[in-house]
C-alpha cells in the first residue's frame, strides 16, 4: 500500500503543479458591480465543441463578470437524453439542430423566450426563422445554416459533376469521402430517385436503400470531422460535406470546384434555446444578447464557417470569408426550395437506420 | 536462469519500436505548423503556445486526474479486499458476484454509460464528479479483482503457513507475506485501471454533468470537429508528465525497496 | 472463530454492495428494457414486445454479429501471437529490464487511445510515412491505400489490445516456478515438451485472462473501426452505438447488447471447458 500511497501522491503534486499554472492567468476585473448585475453567476452553454472562438466567450465574461461553463455533446441525441433525464435542469442555454430541437419542444424541454430581454433581437435574419421546429418564432434564435454540397478537385476528375447521381459514377471508384449523417446521405439517395428527403414511404426509402448500395464500391471514407482534409490532401477527389467543410476546403484551394447539387438541397439550421428549468435563465439572454451584436456575431460566424444567420453582422464579414458564408439575397429561394430534413416517422427512421447501416456494411 | 536468445531481445526491441511509432510521431506532428495533422507543413510551436492558453483543456485534464484517481483507490478498496475475502472461504453467492463484478469490461462500454445514465436518474443522483466516479469504479474494480485473485490462486499457501508457524500474528502475516506478494498484482490492476478511466468517453459522456468535462471527452468532440494538432502537443505533454512521474515514482520506490532491504 | 466470520462479511460488503447496485441493478435494468417498445422521442414505453428481439435475429444483424466476432477472433490471435512470447521474453529479463520494458509498455497507454489512432492515421494514409518508406525503398511504386482498410482496423486493434495480454502473460510468468522446468529438462524432456507440459500450463492463468481481456473489448472498440476504417466496417458496437444516438432505440440497443452480453459468456465458458484449467473455477 505504502507505493500506492506515494504514487498516489505524485499523481496528486502533477495535478496541483498544473493548477497552479492555471491560477496565474485567471483575470482580476475591477470593473464596479452594479453595471455587471450578473457578476459572479454561471452560463451553463450545452453545445458541439468549438462552436464559438475563445475570444468571443472571453470577451462575454470581460463585460459581464459570468463566468462560461461550456460542455460539449458530440450527438444530439446525447444532448436530449441529457436534458429529458435532467429534466431540462441543468443548463441555461443549448445550440442544436433544427430536428432535434422540435422534439425537446414537443417533450416541453425548451421555455419560451421572453424576446424583450434580448435587445439585439432585430439583427437576426427573418428568412431562418419561422421554421419547422418552431413555427410560431416563441422558443428558439438560429446561430448558424448550412448545406451540405459536393466539392471536388476538377485536375483529378475528367467529368463534370452536376448533381448526386454523378456520384454513381464507376469512375469514381474508392475516391469519394461522404458526411457520416444517415439522414442526408440516404436523402441523396432518395432525391436522385427523385423522391423526398423526408418522406414516410417505406417502399421509396428501400428503394433508396438499394439504390445507396450501389454506391458503396466509390466510398473511400464515412466521415463526419474533417472530410475537407480528405480533398485537401488528395486522399479523395471528390467530397460531400458539411458548409463548414465546404469553406475551408475552398479557404485552402480555391481550385476545388463546388456543386449545388441539381436535384435538389438539403438545408440545416442550428438554433439555441433556453431548457425548460434552466437555473441561470438571465445569463443565458445576456449571452444570446452579446452574441447577437453584429461585431461579435461576425467574428463568431467566421469562426464557425457555417451560414451568418445575423443580418446586421454580414457587413462585418471579412472580404475573403463573405462569399463563403453569407447566401446572397438572390440565393434565398434556395432556403425556400430546399428541404429541411425533419422528423420522419417511427418506422420511417428505423428504416433508415436500417438501410444505412447495410450500405455501410456493404462499403467495407 | 538462462540468458535470452538474441532473437529474443531482438523481437522485442522491435515490437517495442512498433508499438512506439504512432506515439512519435505524435509528437513530431506537435511541432507540425500546419492545421491538417496528417500533413507536414514546417515546425512550429503555434500549438503548445494554444494549449497553454486554453483554460477549458487544462480544467478538464484536472477533472481526468480527480476522477480516475477516485476511481482506482477506491477500485483497489473494493478490489482486493473481495479477492482476498473470496480466496479461502466460498460463500453462496461470491460466485455470482464475482461474475458481475467482473461484467463491466465484458459489455460494450456504450451499455454501461447508458444503463448508468438511466440508474442515476432513477436514484435522483445529481450528475457530475460524484456520478463519474461511481461509473469510472464500476469499469475499475475488475481489473484490479481479477489481477490481484489470479496472483493469490498462484500463492504457495505454504508461506503463510510457515509465516503462523513462526509465530506471526494475522495482521503480521498478512502485511509482511501476503500484501508483498499481491503488491505487483494491484500494481498493474492500478496501472491498467488508470489508463482506462482516463481515457475513457463513452460511459464518461453519459455519466457527466455540466459543470464537469474530462479530457477525453474534449478530445473526443475536439476530433469530430477537427483534430487540431492542438491536441497532438497535449498528447506530448501528456506522455512527458507521465514520463515524469513514472520516472520520480521509479527514483522513490527504489529507495525505499532499499530501506526495506536494510530492515532485514 | 466468529470473529473472523464477521471479517469475512466485512471484506465481502463492499464488493457485494458495489455489484448489486452499480452492475446488476443496472444491467437488470437493461435486460428489462430490452422487452419494451421505443417511445416516439427518446426513451421508452412499458409496451411488452418480442420484437426487439425478432429483429435481432435477422439476418442482417447476425451478419453483423458474425463480423464482429470474425474481427475479435482475428485480432485475439494475432495479439496472443505477439504477446505471449512478449510476456514471456519479458518474464525472463533481470530484475532491472523488467521493470524498465513494463513501464515502456505502459507509458503510451497513459496517452489518449484517440491520439495515438490518429498516429496511425500519420502512418499509413496515401503518401504518408509507410507510403513514403517502402516508396524510397523501391518496394512499391503508388500509395497502398491502406488507410481506411480492414487490415488497418486490424493492426489498430492489435495495437490497442496488445498491453493487455503481454501484462497478463507477464504476471503469470512472473510467479512461474522455473524449477520445475529445470526438472523437466534433467529429465530428458526436449526445450519444446518442456515448454508444452510446464511453461505452457504453468502460463495458462495469463493466457486465459489475456484472451479475455482482448477477445472482450475488441467487440467494442467500435471507434477503432471509425478512425482506422473510415466508418466502413460495421461491428455489432457500432450499431448499438448507432441505435443508441441517431437510432434513439435504447430497447432495440439493449437487445442487442443482451444477445452480445450472452453470447461472450458462451465463448468464455467453451473456452474453459475445452481448455480444461479447473483451477481457474474463480474466472468467470
Amino acid at each position: 500500500m505504502k507505493i500506492l500511497k506515494k504514487f498516489g501522491l505524485l499523481v496528486l503534486l502533477s495535478t496541483l503543479m498544473l493548477s497552479g499554472c492555471s491560477s496565474s492567468n485567471t483575470t482580476t476585473d475591477s470593473n464596479n458591480d452594479s453595471s455587471m448585475p450578473l457578476k459572479g453567476t454561471t452560463l451553463n452553454l450545452y453545445t458541439w465543441d468549438g462552436m464559438f472562438p475563445q475570444e468571443v466567450l472571453d470577451g462575454f465574461t470581460k463585460e459581464t463578470g459570468i463566468t462560461i461553463n461550456y460542455s460539449n455533446f458530440d450527438f444530439d441525441e446525447t444532448m436530449l437524453a441529457k436534458l429529458e433525464e435532467t429534466q431540462g435542469k441543468d443548463y441555461d442555454l443549448v445550440i442544436a439542430d433544427d430536428y432535434i430541437i422540435e422534439l425537446a419542444i414537443e417533450q416541453g424541454l425548451v421555455q419560451k423566450l421572453d424576446r424583450t430581454k434580448i435587445s439585439t433581437i432585430d439583427n437576426i435574419n427573418p428568412i431562418y426563422e419561422n421554421e419547422f421546429y418552431d413555427p410560431n418564432n416563441e422558443y428558439t434564435l438560429p446561430y448558424g445554416a448550412g448545406i451540405p454540397l459536393i466539392v471536388y478537385n476538377p485536375d483529378e476528375i475528367d467529368f463534370e459533376i452536376n448533381g448526386y447521381s454523378d456520384l454513381w459514377n464507376p469512375k469514381l471508384k474508392d475516391n469519394l469521402a461522404i458526411i457520416g449523417n444517415y439522414r442526408v446521405i440516404n436523402g441523396i439517395a432518395l432525391k436522385s430517385l427523385g423522391y423526398l428527403f423526408n418522406t414516410n414511404d417505406l417502399t421509396e426509402i428501400k428503394e433508396a436503400g438499394d439504390k445507396l448500395k450501389e454506391l458503396a464500391p466509390n466510398i473511400r471514407i464515412i466521415n463526419d470531422s474533417n472530410l475537407q482534409d480528405f480533398l485537401i490532401t488528395g486522399e479523395v477527389s471528390v467530397a460531400f460535406m458539411y458548409t463548414s467543410q465546404v469553406n475551408q476546403a475552398l479557404l485552402t484551394n480555391p481550385d476545388f470546384k463546388v456543386v449545388y447539387p441539381e436535384e435538389g438541397l438539403g438545408f440545416g439550421i442550428m438554433a439555441a434555446f433556453i431548457p425548460s428549468q434552466a437555473p441561470n435563465a438571465d445569463a443565458a439572454y445576456a449571452f444570446l444578447d452579446y452574441i447577437n451584436r453584429p461585431e461579435v456575431a461576425a467574428k463568431g460566424f467566421e469562426w464557425l464557417g457555417y451560414f451568418v444567420t445575423n443580418k446586421a453582422a454580414e457587413e462585418y464579414i471579412s472580404e475573403e470569408m463573405k462569399p463563403l458564408i453569407i447566401l446572397p439575397e438572390d440565393k434565398y429561394d434556395l432556403i425556400e426550395k430546399g428541404e429541411i430534413i425533419q422528423n420522419v416517422e417511427d418506422d420511417a427512421l428505423e428504416l433508415h437506420t436500417q438501410i444505412f447501416a447495410e450500405f455501410q456494411k456493404e462499403t467495407k | 536462469m538462462k540468458k535470452l536468445s538474441k532473437k529474443a531481445i531482438l523481437f522485442l526491441v522491435v515490437v517495442t519500436i512498433i508499438n512506439y511509432l504512432p506515439i512519435i510521431l505524435t509528437v513530431v506532428y506537435s511541432f507540425n505548423s500546419s492545421k491538417i495533422s496528417s500533413v507536414w507543413g514546417g515546425t512550429s510551436i503555434v500549438w503548445y503556445k494554444q494549449l497553454f492558453n486554453d483554460n477549458d483543456l487544462r480544467r478538464s485534464l484536472i477533472n481526468s486526474l480527480i476522477v480516475a484517481l477516485f476511481s482506482c483507490s477506491f477500485a483497489v478498496i473494493i478490489g482486493t479486499s473481495a479477492a482476498l475475502a473470496m480466496r479461502k472461504t466460498k460463500l453462496f453467492f461470491d460466485n455470482m458476484i464475482s461474475y458481475f463484478s467482473t461484467l463491466p469490461i465484458m459489455i460494450p462500454e456504450i451499455i454501461l454509460g447508458m444503463a448508468f445514465l438511466a440508474v442515476f436518474s432513477f436514484f435522483k443522483m445529481p450528475f457530475g464528479f460524484i456520478t463519474l466516479i461511481i461509473a469510472h469504479t464500476s469499469f475499475c474494480i475488475p481489473y484490479i479483482f481479477m489481477l490481484v485473485r489470479s496472483r493469490l490462486i498462484g500463492m504457495d499457501p505454504s508461506y503463510e503457513e510457515a509465516a503462523k508457524d513462526l509465530g506471526a500474528s494475522s495482521y503480521e502475516t498478512f502485511r509482511d507475506i501476503i500484501v508483498p506478494y499481491i503488491l505487483p498484482g494491484i500494481l498493474s490492476g492500478v496501472l491498467l485501471s488508470f489508463a482506462m478511466s482516463f481515457d475513457d468517453v463513452v460511459i464518461s459522456i453519459f455519466t457527466t454533468g455540466p459543470t464537469v468535462n474530462t479530457l477525453a471527452i474534449k478530445i473526443y468532440t475536439k476530433m469530430k470537429t477537427g483534430v487540431t494538432p492542438e491536441i497532438n502537443a497535449l498528447a506530448t505533454v501528456i506522455l512527458l508528465i507521465s514520463v515524469i512521474c513514472i520516472f520520480l515514482f521509479e527514483i522513490i520506490n527504489k529507495k525505499s525497496t532499499n530501506k526495506t532491504q536494510t530492515r532485514y | 472463530m466468529k470473529n473472523k466470520k464477521l471479517g469475512q462479511w466485512l471484506l465481502r460488503l463492499p464488493v457485494y454492495l458495489y455489484t448489486i447496485l452499480f452492475v446488476i441493478f443496472p444491467i437488470v435494468y437493461m435486460f428489462i428494457l430490452s422487452f419494451l417498445t421505443k417511445a416516439h422521442t427518446w426513451g421508452f414505453t412499458f409496451n411488452l414486445t418480442l420484437d426487439n428481439y425478432r429483429k435481432v435475429f435477422s439476418s442482417f444483424y447476425m451478419g453483423i454479429f458474425f463480423d464482429s466476432l470474425k474481427l475479435a477472433f482475428i485480432t485475439t490471435s494475432l495479439v496472443l501471437l505477439i504477446g505471449y512470447p512478449f510476456g514471456y521474453f519479458m518474464g525472463r529479463l533481470n530484475d532491472t529490464w523488467k521493470k524498465r520494458l513494463l513501464i515502456l509498455i505502459m507509458i503510451p497507454f497513459w496517452t489518449s487511445g484517440l491520439i495515438r489512432l490518429n498516429g496511425w492515421v500519420i502512418i499509413f494514409r496515401s503518401n504518408g510515412v509507410l507510403d513514403k518508406i517502402l516508396m524510397f525503398f523501391n518496394i512499391i511504386d503508388k500509395p497502398l491505400k491502406l488507410l481506411y482498410s480492414y487490415p488497418a482496423v486490424v493492426i489498430g486493434m492489435i495495437y490497442f489490445l496488445l498491453p493487455f495480454m503481454i501484462l497478463a502473460v507477464y504476471s503469470s510468468v512472473e510467479k512461474m516456478d522455473w524449477s520445475l522446468v529445470e526438472a523437466a529438462r534433467d529429465l530428458g524432456a526436449s526445450k519444446f515438451e518442456a515448454f508444452k507440459s510446464i511453461t505452457l500450463k504453468q502460463t495458462m492463468p495469463g493466457i486465459l485472462s489475456g484472451i479475455v481481456l482482448t477477445f472482450v473489448p475488441s467487440m467494442g472498440l467500435f471507434y477503432v473501426a471509425e478512425i482506422l476504417g473510415g466508418n466502413k466496417i460495421v461491428l455489432i458496437s457500432t450499431v448499438i452505438s448507432e441505435q443508441l444516438t441517431k437510432g434513439r432505440n435504447t430497447p432495440f440497443a439493449a437487445a442487442l447488447s443482451v444477445i452480445l452480453m450472452l453470447l461472450t459468456s458462451l465463448i468464455l465458458s467453451l473456452y474453459k471447458k475445452f481448455s480444461k484449467t479447473n483451477e481457474l473455477e474463480g474466472l468467470f
